[in-house]
């Protein structure tokens, strides 16, 4: 007797789309679209972070790319846990804004290794991608100066996505408190077992060499930092992840 | 930055990654779930954590793997030790890899005929441009067609007409 389809878990992600990114009094999001970013906890970011001398933020509107970037260390999403644990349950995202984070050292040397994405942003930045932002969003730019030689050290990239990680965290704050019902978009993923279909394992290999090559999976938010495991500190041995736990933000990357 | 910043994969790729929409919505496959491995810089770590994850999928008596990698030269000789290791075991395998050009495979072997090249640039070259040479929706359809396929030519092989 064949077995039947299983459904092991649900993951719903409600997208909330935003429609103006402008500057304000606080880090502050609406369900209804609107988003502002303030400068005011910049300074305690810096103070909490032995070697980060700097933070910067830039609002960078759709379309407005001819201006200069620090080498690029990541494109972040914003999304919180609402409901559950990562993989299952309920997590809120934001379209729209994505976060990029960017580094240097006081030195004026960027933040990098191999390969580096300094330069006029338009030029250094392909949008529409999977992993990058599209014509139509707007960028909020973290961009943190670090203390000497330590953009190739490993605790200094490690501070500069933590620092950006509780930047983040404020709009996530208020993320977790919008009603669901406001939502601009919904997605149902299942993790779905086929008996007698072809068993696939896909394998991601990953960055863990050290230094900034690095990733992080376990935060306690979707695509964040705290609370998340080195994949260096756990000698960089496979670990299984469920699809749903994969597309809930479980991996942080770090380089 | 990464391993080329063309083909790193933000964590915002990750969040949306195509390979993992275009394995999960094919009913034809039981997607058994995503295995997360290290690229470690010392040689010997290499070889063991990706012959740690053949050992896994025959364990988890996987039919097929997908191999993608973040990066490339270096992370090259995890990727071709992680194929042959699935190879010898008898798991077909296929893989998403940046190698054209002057990315040519640093290190090759005979179980490496399904891998797809990510490249997006004419030249074949790290062009520095972020997302640029990333993994995109076509890639993954193909390596998923070419798993497929060599899983279909293994059935064949063994006269089992699955």
């Amino acid at each position: 007797m064949a077995e039947e389809v299983r459904d092991l878990r649900k993951l719903v992600i409600k997208a909330y789309h935003m429609q103006d990114v402008e500057w304000g009094a606080h880090n502050d999001i609406t369900a209804d679209g609107h988003m502002t970013v303030s400068k005011e906890t910049l300074k305690k970011l810096t103070a909490g972070e032995e070697y980060i001398e700097d933070i910067d933020l830039r609002i960078i509107r759709p379309g407005r790319h001819d201006r200069w970037t620090n080498t690029i260390m990541d494109i972040i999403p914003i999304s919180a846990k609402v409901l559950g644990k990562l993989g299952e349950g309920i997590t809120h995202t934001v379209t729209g804004v994505y976060v990029m984070l960017t580094g240097i050292d006081v030195n004026g040397k960027q933040c990098h290794e191999f390969g580096s994405s300094e330069g006029i942003l338009k030029d250094r930045l392909y949008l529409n991608r999977a992993g990058t932002p599209g014509d139509d969003d707007y960028i909020v730019s973290f961009d943190v100066t670090l203390a000497a030689g330590m953009g190739q050290e490993r605790p200094g990239p490690t501070a500069a996505h933590r620092a950006c990680d509780r930047f983040i965290q404020d709009y996530r704050m208020k993320l977790k408190k919008f009603r669901g019902d406001r939502c601009t978009e919904r997605h149902e993923y299942h993790d779905i077992v086929r008996p007698g279909k072809k068993r696939v394992l896909i394998v991601k290999q990953v960055a863990g060499q050290g230094a900034m090559y690095d990733t992080r999976f376990f935060s306690h938010e979707p695509s964040g930092v705290e609370g998340g495991r080195s994949i260096i500190d756990m000698g960089n041995m496979p670990v299984l992840v469920t699809p749903n736990e994969y597309r809930d933000g479980i991996i942080h990357s770090m380089q | 930055m990464g391993i080329g910043p063309s083909t790193k994969e933000t964590t915002l790729h990750h969040f949306r990654d195509p390979l993992l929409d275009v394995v999960s919505e094919d009913t034809d496959l039981d997607l058994m779930g995503i295995l997360l491995v290290g690229t470690p810089d010392d040689q010997t770590d290499k070889m063991l954590v990706g012959t740690r994850c053949a050992v896994m999928a025959e364990g988890m008596r996987a039919d097929g793997v997908i191999l993608s990698s973040d990066g490339w030269g270096n992370s090259d000789v995890d990727f071709a030790n992680t194929c042959e290791q699935l190879g010898i075991r008898g798991i077909p395998v296929t893989g998403l890899n940046f190698n054209s050009g002057p990315a040519h495979f640093v290190v090759e072997n005979e179980y490496m005929d399904g891998i797809v090249d990510i490249n997006k640039n004419e030249e074949g070259v790290e062009t520095n441009v972020v997302g640029e040479n990333n993994v995109v929706r076509l890639d993954c359809l193909k390596a998923k067609a070419l798993l497929k396929l060599k899983m279909r030519q293994k059935d064949q092989k063994l006269g089992n007409k699955a």
